[in-house]
């Protein structure tokens, strides 16, 4: 997502803190905003005026301000990119979140999105790849920083191989074992996050009560390998894998 | 107080909401279908309290969203016919889903009353609801039963009554998320300015359907500025709260019986494995569940046609003696003929099968009340669906192989229009048993070292036509979504007695009723067909010329047999006529027995010359005309115009088939056991035809029972006629594939 016009850092950090007092009180006034940022009531005006001019506020002295459709996108790209830096800041070099808020805000402006991109890919990828994750990222600022062996990386690589066969497959989301329902095996447990499908099947499905955060317990698969059926809110629902794939479930 | 008040009944299925309509209202149902649809509609007028009651018993549903045409057709009930109260029946044990259905009908703001049914199962499962503190948190009179025991059920009527003379409705009012409430009150007041014809809706109800994305409310309100306001609210609602509107309203439903349930419902002991899971356990078993499917479906079988054979033989008794009575009490030829031949013999042909119909209308009703109709849905789901059709559409497609008529009837359980319309095309590709005595004439003669397994292709010949039948029509005429298979597999119940009497019993009636009039109509057609044009006079007494002597003869014969004190031995007098004849001298006896066998002779050549006038008939017929003009289109299929008459009378019932062909040759009542009609066939026809002939008999369009059947499950004249011109069709090109390939190669 780029802008259609290049805005300076300043009107940036604007725009952004709008959006946010927008999105905790509806209405903005000059003053607000010159209070969270620590500035002039005269500098608010002579950016607001700028703002206005751009095309991405809606401006007129004495009234409440607002965001136009432009000025909302361009501040929720701004909150974006910030988010995304921190993240990498936090998870990747484990820096600590006050120090990461503060960094991204200076590191936010002037960066191409290709390379806020880049970083937030590694940062996703440091997470899921088996060989990677938390623990490889801090790892690297603890032990490997002290002593560098054989032994100590052999130990490190055989303890993910065993993690690999554990978990089939580990996704973002803080840890917990995402998969589909219809890769659920009988006797396992696990809990709706997320409904994929559209429709007649969607109606079908959360009028039955599977809605998120429902409990489902796989019983069995019919003689020829499908349907499957499952006990949800204490009665017997069977399920086609394939409609069984549009919801996404954590195991229990 | 109001008078004539109408309740309706809504629920899950599997709800116990049909037990306990049955209890309400006994066996004075009034059942017909919605115009238009396929979905029955079943309505009751009883006195309660010296008042007039309407109970409508709705469709079982889920919910209320439009994407079924049962929902659809419940939800039109209640907003257009304004019922003075909607009575919620509720599964107990099963009350968070159920609820879902309960919370949708608070919305629409009408007069309700919740019945907790099924208590009992609830106990059993540990569950404890505290009924005040629910009822007094929807605003709803609730009250507990167990249906399938009659506990409670009265005081329904007398709560409904109350809650239908109550002015106010203090429901809680669900309210959505704050994004999602802005744009329900800003397209409601949209709705108050622009929109006509709304009076029996709910503003806010509407609105809130608009924003579900309702078909059908869609079409209420097309108003463009709407549609706008809706556009704006779905992108809107997916930014804040990264779900579809739809989602986060279901959601928000959930959220809101969750908050009611946990306040006052406890469960006590948490049931994992209850009875129903180890029975599942064995009958949906990897291994053992097949086999176990198809060992019932065979004792099922078994046991109709060997419950039903005694009560079968009766009524050909019954129906045997009233023709014998007709026979002498009508003088008029033609009236006699009219009511002997087509009235009881048509209809007879037809009420005869009834006892084995009953039975199997018993066993499904066993079968399905007891839940393992459910199980045999899941475990064929997986073939049915690579046809295209849904795992409930196996039943009708077993039932069958017995007869079209119940099998019919049992597509009811499918959901989904479509589906239904499908399974009721393909449905008589299965061999039924009224088509077996044809292959039971024609295998022995033609087939006879071969006959198991000559049949077995026969057989399997319809299953392949009706698979590839199905997968065509599927893509072509009727396209369409299938039915998702999301299906609930209700826990194993005992049937009642007088659930499952009362299914077979509608049933039954059913098929009497609507079957019977048109087969008597049909019957009487047919008989018209194979009597007119009479054959005149002068040619009868051509043929008759010596049927005069030979009566004279045997008068004469037999005379002389008194004189000699000879009496001819038949079934009845076997000891009498041995103990009389030993009194006679050796001489005496030789001359009588020789005046026996010329009297028997005689009866033989008057035997045959009525035949050949029964058979000269036929031809000068109607019947016969059609088949002699018919007969260059059925030589490519190797018929020829006897066959053809033979078929058309197999139109009232397959088995009649059988009977014409033995007119047809000249061997007057003939029976598929009969040797003589084989001969008949092996000496005008080849093996080939033979089997083309079963083919033909096959696959061509089912009886006029279940053509009857058809118009009415179907609800319309128009896919009757399809599949019955359709039928033959497939069995022309079929027969025609299969008869002149065979000619290559003999």
């Amino acid at each position: 997502m780029y802008l259609s016009e290049e805005l300076t850092s300043s009107l940036e950090d604007y725009l952004e803190t709008i959006y946010l007092i927008i999105s905790e009180k509806e209405a903005v006034r000059p003053k607000d905003i010159a209070k969270r940022m620590n500035v002039s009531n005269a500098s608010v005006t002579g950016a607001l005026k700028t703002l206005a001019n751009k095309g991405m506020i809606n401006y007129a002295p004495y009234d409440v301000i607002t965001l136009t459709n432009e000025g909302r996108m361009a501040a929720m790209d701004v909150l974006r990119r910030h988010e995304l830096l921190k993240d990498f800041l936090v998870k990747v070099l484990g820096i600590s979140v006050e120090e990461a808020d503060k960094a991204a805000c200076a590191m936010e402006h002037g960066i191409s999105v290709e390379i806020i991109d880049k970083l937030a890919r590694f940062a996703e990828f440091i997470e899921i790849c088996p060989r990677g994750g938390e623990d490889w990222a801090n790892g690297k600022i603890s032990h490997c920083d002290k002593t560098v062996s054989l032994e100590v990386c052999q130990e490190c690589i055989s303890s993910v191989s065993d993690k690999v066969h554990k978990n089939h497959c580990k996704q973002l989301q803080g840890g917990r074992i995402v998969k589909k329902l219809n890769d659920v095996r009988p006797g396992e447990r696990c809990k709706v996050v997320k409904i994929t499908s559209k429709g007649n099947l969607f109606k079908r499905i959360t009028e039955m009560g599977l809605t998120t955060g429902t409990v489902i317990e796989v019983e069995r698969v019919a003689p020829l390998g499908d349907p499957v059926e499952m006990k949800v809110k204490g009665y017997h629902l069977s399920l086609r894998k394939d409609e069984a794939s549009k919801i996404e479930v954590e195991m229990i | 107080m109001k008078e004539n008040l109408t309740i309706a009944l809504a629920g899950n299925p599997n709800s116990g909401k049909t037990t306990i309509y049955n209890a309400l209202t006994g066996a004075r149902q009034h059942i017909g279908n919605y115009p238009g649809v396929t979905v029955e509609k079943k309505e009751s007028i009883i006195t309660y309290n010296n008042q007039q009651l309407k109970i409508i018993d709705l469709p079982g549903t889920y919910s209320l969203t439009a994407y079924s045409v049962e929902e659809v057709v419940a939800r039109n009930v209640i907003i257009n016919e304004k019922p003075d109260v909607v009575v919620d029946i509720i599964d107990s044990s099963n009350l968070e889903r159920n609820l879902y259905l309960a919370v949708q009908l608070m919305e629409l703001r009408i007069p309700l009353v919740f019945v907790f049914n099924m208590k009992d199962m609830a106990q059993e499962m540990g569950i404890k609801i505290d009924i005040k503190s629910l009822s007094n948190l929807f605003g709803v009179p609730i009250i507990e039963t167990v249906g399938s025991k009659g506990d409670g059920i009265k005081n329904i009527l007398d709560e409904a009554l109350k809650a239908a003379n109550m002015p106010d409705i203090k429901y809680p009012v669900i309210t959505y998320d704050k994004v999602i409430e802005k744009y329900v009150n800003s397209v409601e007041e949209l709705i108050k300015q622009h929109s006509t014809n709304i009076e029996n809706y709910n503003t806010r109800w509407l609105a809130v359907k608009l924003l579900e994305g309702d078909k059908d409310v869609m079409q209420v309100i097309p108003s463009p500025i709407i549609q706008e306001e809706i556009k704006r609210a779905n992108v809107d609602i997916n930014e804040m709260l990264g779900d579809s509107p739809e989602t986060a309203i279901a959601s928000a439903r959930y959220g809101f019986i969750s908050g009611a349930c946990q306040e006052c419902v406890t469960t006590t002991v948490e049931a994992r494995h209850n009875m129903s899971d180890a029975i599942d356990s064995v009958l949906v078993n990897r291994v053992l569940g097949i086999p176990i499917f198809l060992g019932l479906m065979y004792l099922v079988f078994h046991l109709t046609f060997t419950l039903g054979d005694p009560f079968m033989g009766f009524i050909e008794q019954f129906f045997g003696f009233l023709g014998e009575k007709a026979n002498v009490l009508i003088t008029h030829d033609l009236l006699r003929s009219l009511i002997v031949d087509g009235i009881i013999g048509g209809v007879g042909g037809v009420i005869v099968f009834l006892p084995n119909i009953i039975f199997l209308f018993i066993a499904i009703a066993i079968l399905e009340a007891s839940g393992y109709m459910a199980r045999v849905a899941f475990i064929m789901d997986k073939v049915m669906h690579k046809i295209g059709l849904h795992g409930k559409s196996f039943i009708p497609f077993l039932i069958g192989f017995g007869c079209s008529v119940p099998a019919i009837m049992a597509t009811r359980t499918l959901d989904n229009q479509r589906d239904r319309i499908l399974t009721m095309l393909v449905t008589p590709f299965m061999s039924c048993g009224a088509r077996l005595p044809i292959y039971l004439l024609i295998i022995p003669a033609f087939f006879d070292k071969n006959q198991a397994l000559v049949l077995w292709v026969v057989y399997l010949i319809g299953i392949v036509i009706a698979i590839v039948i199905a997968k065509i029509l599927g893509m072509t005429v009727l396209k369409g979504e299938s039915a998702p298979f999301v299906m609930e597999l209700p826990p194993y119940r005992i049937p009642t007695l007088k659930g499952v009497l009362m299914q077979m019993w509608e049933r039954s009636w059913l098929y009497l009723k609507k079957a019977g009039t048109i087969i008597l109509f049909v019957s009487i057609v047919m008989w018209a067909l194979t009597v007119f044009p009479l054959f005149p006079e002068n040619k009868v007494a051509e043929y008759e010329k010596g049927l005069s002597e030979l009566e004279q003869i045997i008068e004469e014969k037999t005379a002389e047999l008194v004189k000699i004190g000879y009496v001819v031995m038949t079934d009845e007098n076997m000891q009498e006529a041995e103990s009389i004849n030993s009194k006679l001298s050796d001489r005496e006896l030789a001359k009588a027995e020789k005046i026996a066998v010329e009297i028997e002779e005689a009866n033989m050549q008057i035997d045959e010359i009525n035949n050949k006038v029964a058979e000269a008939e036929l031809e000068y017929s109607a019947a016969g005309r059609i088949g002699k003009f018919i007969e260059p289109v059925l030589a490519p299929i190797g018929f020829d115009w006897k066959i053809g008459t033979a078929l058309i009378g197999a139109f009232a019932a397959k088995e009649v088939f059988v009977a014409q062909m033995g007119i047809v040759y000249s061997l007057g009542e003939a029976g598929e056991d009969s040797e003589a009609l084989r001969d008949k066939l092996r000496e005008n026809y080849s093996p080939l035809v033979g089997f083309a002939i079963m083919v033909f008999a096959l696959l061509s369009a089912p009886c006029m029972a279940t053509f009857a059947i058809v118009k009415r499950e179907s609800n319309s004249w128009k896919w009757a006629f399809f599949q019955f011109f359709g039928m033959t069709a497939v069995a022309y090109i079929v027969t025609f594939i299969i008869y002149q390939t065979g000619r290559l190669f003999m």
